[in-house]
């Protein structure tokens, strides 16, 4: 029985999709535009939209040809079931509770796993609570990140592991945020202060947007972000303690990036 | 001469991380259409031999595997489990843990899916298997909701939909109440009698199953010995109470069914009077309880009184309120109407009255058995001295062990070491011999044996008829949420007809247990 | 008949880009209220038929937010009313995605996923079927460990009540994996049992909002006035009766329940 490894090949899609997945995120800052009236507003959308559907096809047409496998399958379904199931208790300001999930079994299980639960239940927290919303492939993506992320930490020694996943936690509890007003804030803000200029550079943008973010979402994600460092404090060590037992007594054999 | 449905040759098997071999040189040939029945001891191999029939082990769990494994002629080192899954079906113990979907159907079409069969096929196949395991008007149903016995044969059904006729289950009734554990032997013989199905079952519950196969597989620390059931269960010291009868007067072969026994019992000892154990003073005093649960009544108008030193069995079918009496004795479930008082006063949860739930692991979760205990005694602020409980459930040897390494029933003990340990006075289980080895069943009456004969109080809600039969001194039937028999054991189970131990059924009411019956023989 | 999943998916899709292509409030409420009559007409009883009230309240709040921005700048007629029709046409689109919320079955929504897809959506349906079982048993733990004397409250208390939830769920998984390999999880190429007919209503349906969205698409790239009414100077919106009818065919999956089918 042999353990598979990555190939070169998924290494490198994932790579490009992670980069125009940042693409996408970031257009507003980096890609130029004529003025235009009307159709400015219409097109830019769309190519967003478009660059995630890529993104999207991508990374499932890899993981099909690959196959996740019914040990993958099984615990993407029983820990996106706690994502869901913990999406909701607890919510104060922007803190949810199902981030800890993400980010131990990232931790553990590697960074293709730790994407792919982070993406797969936030879109089944998403249809629990009956919230297919336009903000979903976004979201997915973002979180996907955030257990990707989780899986690249070191785990030297259980001190360097929990403290690391913690600051790690924290950080990404603000990112996260950033990320997710990114693609809210042109539509939210032109003909204002704070408004994307399609004429200006990235500077001007980069400042208008911080000044945006500072003043709506900053309170929200600052409840993320000690939540996060919390949970990974109290609860790091049992959990992934259970899990590293679990992924040794399955034998998981993941793909690993 | 057709071929073995099954092959060993010469199979050992060790686990990644075990230290001696699960499997030691099992080497045997099950023939086509066989009624199998594995038993022995918690550990000894059955799990790692069921299996090894499809592949599972060693292409699922790894280790080293020596030995070849054919099923139906095809060697599963070879094919990895999903290629034999047209060949070999796998039901595992716990089926509600197994399903993949969420409506009956869909559930069954599943495997077909997989295999790729065609949708007018896999429609066909899905109706026989619906009138062949008799749940037809479950179809639409969401698998969530079915009742134990219902689940396991859906997942029985699903796992045959794609076409074996070899059928492998893990503790099939292990989990189920009488009814439903009936409804699944029934199946599996008309599986195994009008269809030619091999099927292949590992059981701790032999009272029924024992009487139904044709071959048995005794398992003894990884080797196995094939041959007649009564032998088998004969040499390996376990069975139905009647084998242990057997066992105990010296019958050979030793009886497997009640109809067996019957034919045996040539000598009817004298009735033994029932007589009521005079119970301490009284502890648990229920008036006029009645309860809701889910907005529906679950408990009308119940009373009762429980005096120090008893053991109670509290019986019924599924829904008839068991787990909300035990919940309102214990302080958690608000009634409606009348009160409970424990020792003169409103029970305080987990002081006066501690409660092992349904779930026994739904509580572990320290990283040894003795730091469990702790936990509980920390939190009672009780000397650290885990040790006692421990050896008073006979599990001291397991103290440094992690609780979830352990088997089924020695988690129960182990859970019951951490609710004990709190010392109240009751004590109260809900189902605590599900699923769990006669071994932990012994340790467990033990020990409810001597908490009773310190003045203490033990409730427990059960299925398990020869557990009543052979610890309680009360019977307490429920039956949509009242009281409706309330006695010794002799007279309560002696007079139903379906909650009657086999001693009874053998010898006639007043007949508990084989070692009281060999008693009044010698 | 009813609507196949991808069809409505196409649905909210194109409705979602007519809403995209203009800030025209007579547009824009037209497509909100042909939402509200889809919803009513095709809603699937059960809980998912109030995401729609949830997602009409997120729309009328984004449309709050997105006026009330205005006072970070310069504050004149213009810019409110300006402001107002980009809040109104966040709006819309979330109000669409509310219909779409409540007339789909989210089973049914994985189960049609493409086989590539099937692993995911697969583990999607899993993580759906087995969250109540998760809440359920986190109540349970809850209760079980009070009555230990553990606390409940407070942090010190997740350890004791995170790590038995998490524990079954590992073995549970297990037990689902090894049930899914033995019945031939990941062995060729797969069928489906009852595969969702493509019938004439949802290709009727699928037409109908494709034209639509290619309607407005179109006028949007031609530049057609009234898509985007000025505010520079502030002056009545202009509607197109072409555009309107076109709008109007957002409704048709409302129009064409036939009577007491779902």
């Amino acid at each position: 029985m042999t353990i598979r490894t990555a190939s070169r090949l998924q290494t490198v899609v994932l790579v490009i999709a992670n980069i125009l997945g940042v693409l996408a995120f970031a257009w507003p800052f980096v890609l130029p535009y004529a003025t235009g009236a009307s159709r400015d507003r219409f097109d830019a959308p769309l190519i967003l939209i478009g660059l995630l559907v890529c993104i999207g096809t991508l990374l499932f047409v890899e993981l099909g040809r690959g196959g996740m496998g019914p040990k993958t399958v099984a615990l993407i379904g029983v820990l996106g079931a706690a994502m869901v199931a913990l999406r909701l208790p607890g919510f104060v300001a922007g803190f949810s509770a199902m981030f800890i999930v993400v980010l131990v079994a990232g931790n553990a299980f590697g960074p293709t796993f730790g994407f792919l639960l982070g993406a797969v239940g936030t879109f089944a927290s998403g249809l629990f609570i009956g919230g297919l919303g336009p903000w979903l492939p976004f979201q997915m993506v973002a979180v996907g990140w955030v257990g990707m992320g989780a899986g690249l930490l070191p785990k030297r020694s259980w001190g360097v592991r929990i403290g690391t996943l913690a600051a790690y936690g924290f950080v990404t509890g603000y990112l996260f945020g950033m990320v997710m007003n990114l693609w809210e804030w042109p539509f939210f803000t032109s003909g204002s202060a704070f408004a994307w200029d399609p004429a200006g550079g990235a500077a001007t943008n980069l400042n208008h947007y911080l000044a945006f973010y500072m003043t709506t979402s900053f309170v929200w994600d600052t409840f993320r972000a000690i939540g996060n460092l919390i949970l990974v404090v109290v609860l790091g060590r049992p959990l992934l303690g259970a899990l590293d037992r679990a992924a040794r007594r399955m034998r998981l054999e993941l793909t690993t990036v | 001469m057709s071929d073995p449905a099954l092959r060993f040759d010469h199979v050992t098997f060790t686990y990644p991380e075990g230290a001696r071999p699960a499997l030691a040189d099992v080497d045997l040939q099950i023939a086509e259409g066989a009624f199998v029945l594995a038993v022995g001891p918690t550990g000894a191999g059955k799990s790692s031999f069921l299996r090894s029939t499809n592949g599972l082990v060693p292409q699922f769990t790894g280790g080293r595997f020596r030995g070849r494994v054919h099923v139906a002629g095809r060697d599963t080192t070879e094919h990895p489990p999903r290629a034999l899954a047209d060949v070999v079906a796998f039901v595992p113990q716990d089926a509600s843990a197994s399903f993949v979907l969420d409506r009956v159907e869909d559930e069954l079409a599943y495997g077909m899916e997989n295999l790729g069969v065609a949708p007018a096929h896999m429609r066909r196949r899905v109706e026989e298997m619906l009138d062949l395991l008799d749940i037809e008007p479950l179809r639409t149903r969401s698998v969530r909701t079915l009742s134990g016995g219902e689940q396991q044969r859906v997942a029985i059904a699903a796992a045959l939909t794609a076409g074996p006729r070899i059928l492998v289950l893990d503790e099939p009734t292990s989990q189920l109440d009488p009814q439903g554990a009936e409804d699944v032997i029934a199946a599996l013989q008309r599986l195994v009698h009008d269809h030619g199905a091999t099927v292949l079952v590992a059981e701790h519950r032999l009272d029924r199953v024992a009487g139904a196969v044709d071959v048995a597989l005794g398992f003894d620390r990884g080797s196995v010995r094939m041959g007649d059931p009564a032998e088998v269960i004969r040499r390996l010291a376990i069975g139905p109470p009647v084998a242990r009868l057997g066992r105990l007067v010296g019958w050979d072969p030793v009886p497997l069914t009640v109809r067996d026994a019957r034919a045996l019992a040539r000598t009817l000892p004298m009735r033994i009077v029932a007589h009521a154990s005079a119970a301490g003073e009284t502890r648990i005093s229920v008036r006029g309880l009645s309860a809701e649960h889910d907005g529906v009544p679950a408990l009308r108008r119940i009373d009762l009184r429980i005096g120090g030193g008893e053991i109670v069995a509290l019986m019924g079918r599924n829904g008839a309120g068991k787990t909300t009496l035990l919940r309102s004795i214990v302080g958690v479930h608000r009634p409606s109407a009348g009160d409970v008082l424990v020792d003169g006063r409103a029970p305080q949860p987990g002081v006066d009255v501690g409660l092992c739930p349904q779930e026994p692991e739904s509580i572990l979760f320290a990283d040894t058995v003795a730091d469990e205990v702790r936990s509980t005694l920390q939190a009672r602020e009780l000397p650290d001295d885990p040790d006692t409980i421990l050896i008073e459930l006979g599990i001291d040897d397991l103290a440094s062990r992690h609780p979830r390494d352990l088997s089924a029933g020695q988690r129960l003990l182990v859970a019951a070491a951490a609710i004990a340990a709190a010392r109240a006075p009751v004590l109260l289980l809900d189902e605590p011999t599900r699923g769990i080895d006669p071994d932990a069943k012994e340790r467990l009456t033990r020990f409810l044996r001597s908490h009773a004969a310190d003045g203490g109080v033990a409730v427990f809600a059960t299925h398990d008829v020869e557990l009543a039969a052979a610890v309680a001194t009360r019977v307490v039937m429920l039956a949509g949420g009242e009281v409706i028999a309330d006695g010794d054991p002799a007279t309560v189970l002696g007079d139903s007809r379906v909650f009657a131990p086999q001693m009874t059924r053998v010898f006639g009411p007043g007949w508990l247990t084989p070692e009281q019956v060999a008693e009044a023989m010698a | 008949m009813n609507i196949h999943p991808a069809a409505w998916i196409a649905w909210a899709t194109c409705a979602g880009i007519v809403a995209f292509s203009t800030t025209n409030p007579f547009y824009l409420a037209l497509v909100i209220a042909i939402a509200w009559f889809v919803y009513a007409a095709c809603h699937v009883p059960g809980p998912t038929a109030r995401s729609f009230r949830v997602f009409l309240i997120a729309g009328l709040a984004a449309m709050a937010i997105r006026t009330a921005l205005v006072f970070f700048g310069t504050v004149d007629a213009n810019n409110v009313a300006f402001a107002a029709m980009e809040g109104m046409r966040l709006a819309t689109i979330l109000v669409v995605f509310g219909t779409f919320n409540a007339v789909t079955d989210p089973f049914g929504v994985v189960r049609m996923a493409p086989r590539r897809f099937h692993e995911p959506a697969l583990a999607a349906a899993l993580a759906l079927s087995i969250a109540p079982r998760t809440i359920a048993s986190a109540q349970r733990v809850r209760e079980a460990q009070t009555l230990r004397g553990l606390r409940t409250t407070g942090l010190r208390s997740l350890p004791a009540l995170a790590i038995p939830i998490l524990e079954t769920g590992m073995e549970d998984a297990v037990t689902l994996a090894e049930s899914m390999d033995a019945r031939g999880h990941g062995h060729g190429t797969r069928s489906r049992y009852r595969p969702q007919p493509w019938n004439r209503r949802s290709i009727l349906c699928t037409g109908a909002a494709l034209t639509a969205a290619v309607a407005f698409s179109a006028a949007a790239f031609t530049g057609v006035a009234g898509l985007h009414p000025s505010t520079f100077p502030l002056l009545w919106p202009e509607v197109s009766a072409g555009l309107l009818a076109a709008a109007g065919l957002l409704a048709v999956p409302g129009l064409s329940r036939s009577r007491g089918a779902p």
